[in-house]
């Protein structure tokens, strides 16, 4: 009898030990990013970001434990297919990360023909979550970015825009979307195209300034190119009310290395600088991001640190029932409805969240004030108001 | 001994990859890439090396070569295996446009046909009712599955046959008289030209193999990668990687451009970027100037050279 209560016994400490081991298990999470080549700084941004949210989940879930493996794609669609391949082939359950639409979309493709789910916030591009990928998330898109400028430009009450974009696939079609829903509210839009090869922009703006003679310039484009426009602007003081940009525009980056250029600009921004959390979610991310890279937050890194976290939270709770590698993470996917750093997140049908809204920051004062929309304002807008 | 090589070249390309690494997607990825690098460089190789013009316009070719046959199949219901050679044929009428260039010669040559390849970008962006513009094609149509096998298994096997058969016409011009007047032409045009060869129809029959081979490789990546815009058709990497490929195995030989091709990417992807996960390009440079130093004519010279030392 008492040899029979010591088998239990011990057969219930190595079940025990078993069950504590399986909980303790380390979930691997694909990162597939540019880490190098023309999209390197991007990239690099949004994986300060997803190692912020590994960090923190392995603090707070106190079950389950991630390992994020990263592989540089190279900004290059062909190493982002081998980089998914090889991410698959080390057994990760699922990616997060990718940048560019060209690379997002081949990448894409190898996770949803490997049964992956792969998130992320790098791509605008519509034709991305039209393509039908049943594994394919995405937590912002061009509709946001549109919401945002025209929103602002409505709140100014401008009567007349010039759209300054580059010819590229997500500034172009971002440009063309605003120019319609400006147009539908009778706001006067000229559109003025540029290639992204160009570095002197003194004649589009010398057309802004004597032809078009509009209220408002509106880039859309990336950091090079609102340094060009906006050094051409301050040569040729075009009499408009407002520079307005999108993204890698209002952070403080920009604002350090261009203090001249920048004053009174505005772009789309998720976060006022110096940054302010007041969810508990935010605190956690803020700090953890500091502990980690020794400055404040940016854009990129929250981004990150969202698709990063619901892609965790999703997989936590499959693991929970058991349906981590028989599509549980995509239907744990599809079933989010939080919200987070960068507003409520749920995902439709093609992936895609219909929540996302961006919100626009002003440079003010060697600082980033988020100025629309009104509930999300740390401060009081300055317009007209131009860097020079 | 030569059909015994060639037989050991085929068993190999054709059995032992695929049985070896058939079943892992990521090798066949790099395997796939390799090849179409292989592919653009030897095509490049042989404009230079035959036709004495060193191209710095190749991407002009792929780009094409990729859209002709990404439109084609995926807006016009053309099939995969078809439109590859019509990319070819597209890339062959792009070099037709560029006739007007083999009247120039040395760095000017270069220059203007690295100008053309610009031209050809910009188009593509513009012509959006065609190209898609700056949001360029997307889902399209991968290889066929053949005989059950998957769609990178066909990806592999086309671009392996690909490549030999090219080798084979590569060998086939440089053996015939055109090959003789074309290299005789290499070392001096103006000599050739006294005793009656027409160097430019020369050059400009060398110019349309040439594009149609690099607008082929274009098509098949088109294929493989199912995604298509002008910043990556028209990318400068399809030039200057095949031609570090071409001169790291030997430009002037015919398997020298497709061995450099897989041995610089497979040791970039497989061996330095395993060691330095970011960064490891630099090892690579490295590698390329002790091979431009210490053997100009590129690595099967250098394993020639190797094998006869015992010999000599």
């Amino acid at each position: 009898m008492k040899t029979t209560f010591k088998r239990l016994a011990l057969a219930a400490l190595v079940s025990a030990a078993c069950i504590g081991a399986a909980n303790a298990e380390e979930i691997k999470v694909g990162a597939e990013l540019p880490l190098t080549g023309s999209l390197a700084r991007v990239g690099a941004g949004m994986q300060e970001g997803i190692m912020v949210a590994q960090e923190v989940f392995n603090k707070t879930n106190g079950k389950h434990t991630i390992k994020v493996i990263t592989i540089d794609d190279e900004s290059a669609p062909a190493k982002a297919i081998a980089a998914v391949e090889k991410l698959a082939s080390d057994g990760v359950v699922a990616i997060t990360g990718g940048y560019g639409s060209n690379n997002i979309s081949p990448a894409s493709d190898a996770a949803n023909k490997l049964g992956l789910v792969y998130i992320t916030s790098g791509g605008v591009d519509d034709s991305l979550v039209a393509a039908g990928r049943k594994n394919f998330f995405r937590i912002n898109n061009s509709a946001g970015y549109e919401k945002a400028l025209v929103g602002l430009l409505q709140d100014v009450n401008a009567k007349s825009v010039s759209i300054v974009y580059s010819t590229k696939d997500a500034t172009s079609g971002l440009a063309k979307d605003v120019e319609k829903a400006l147009a539908a509210k009778g706001v006067k839009v000229a559109m003025h195209s540029f290639d992204p090869a160009i570095t002197d922009f003194k004649p589009i703006i010398n057309k802004v300034k004597l032809q078009d003679k509009s209220e408002v310039i509106a880039m859309v484009g990336y950091e090079n190119d609102y340094v060009g426009i906006l050094r051409a602007a301050r040569v040729l003081k075009p009499s408009v009310k407002a520079m307005v940009g999108v993204w890698s525009l209002a952070t403080p980056k920009m604002a350090a290395d261009f203090p001249d250029l920048m004053p009174h600009v505005f772009g789309t921004a998720l976060l006022p600088f110096p940054a302010e959390f007041k969810t508990a979610d935010g605190k956690a991310f803020a700090d953890a991001y500091k502990t980690l890279y020794k400055k404040e937050p940016d854009y990129l890194g929250q981004f990150g640190y969202v698709q990063s976290m619901l892609l965790f939270e999703a997989i936590a709770r499959a693991a929970d029932k058991g349906t981590l590698k028989k599509g549980g993470v995509a239907d744990e996917l599809r079933k989010t409805d939080k919200e987070t750093l960068i507003g409520r997140v749920q995902f439709g049908a093609n992936g895609d969240n219909p929540n996302f809204v961006h919100r626009m920051g002003q440079h003010q004062d060697k600082k980033i004030v988020i100025v629309w929309p009104k509930e999300s304002a740390t401060g009081k807008i300055a317009y007209p108001a131009t860097p020079w | 001994m030569k059909y015994a090589k060639i037989l050991a070249i085929l068993m190999f390309a054709y059995a032992v990859v695929p049985l070896a690494v058939g079943a892992n997607n990521y090798y066949m990825s790099m395997l796939v890439a390799a090849l179409v690098i292989g592919g653009v460089a030897l095509s490049w190789a042989l404009l230079g090396n035959l036709g004495g013009m060193v191209s710095f316009g190749h991407s002009a070719f792929v780009g094409i070569g990729a859209y002709v046959s990404a439109i084609l199949s995926a807006k016009h219901g053309v099939p995969v295996l078809m439109a590859v050679p019509l990319g070819g044929i597209g890339a062959v009428l792009a070099s037709i446009v560029m006739m007007p260039v083999l009247r120039l010669r040395g760095p000017y040559f270069a220059l203007a046909i690295l100008a053309y390849a610009h031209i050809f970008r910009i188009l593509a962006t513009e012509w959006s009712s065609v190209t898609g513009g700056s949001g360029g094609v997307s889902g399209i149509p991968g290889f066929p599955e053949l005989f059950g096998m998957n769609n990178k298994m066909a990806s592999y096997l086309v671009a392996v046959t690909l490549i030999l058969v090219f080798a084979l016409a590569y060998h086939r011009i440089r053996a015939s008289y055109y090959g003789i007047a074309l290299r005789a032409m290499h070392d001096s045009e103006d000599a050739t030209r006294v005793v009656g060869v027409n160097s430019t129809v020369l050059k400009a029959g060398m110019l349309m193999v040439s594009a149609f081979m690099a607008g082929v490789f274009g098509a098949v990546n088109a294929h493989y990668i199912n995604f298509l815009e002008p910043d990556y058709a028209f990318n400068a990497l399809w030039v200057t990687l095949p031609i570090v490929a071409a001169i790291f195995g030997g430009y002037r030989t015919i398997s020298g451009p497709v061995i450099g091709a897989l041995v610089v990417y497979l040791a970039d992807q497989l061996v330095f970027k395993t060691l330095m996960p970011t960064g490891h390009q630099l090892v690579l440079g490295v590698l390329l100037v002790l091979m431009i130093v210490f053997s100009p004519s590129g690595l099967m010279s250098l394993l020639k050279k190797k094998q006869a030392a015992p010999h000599a």
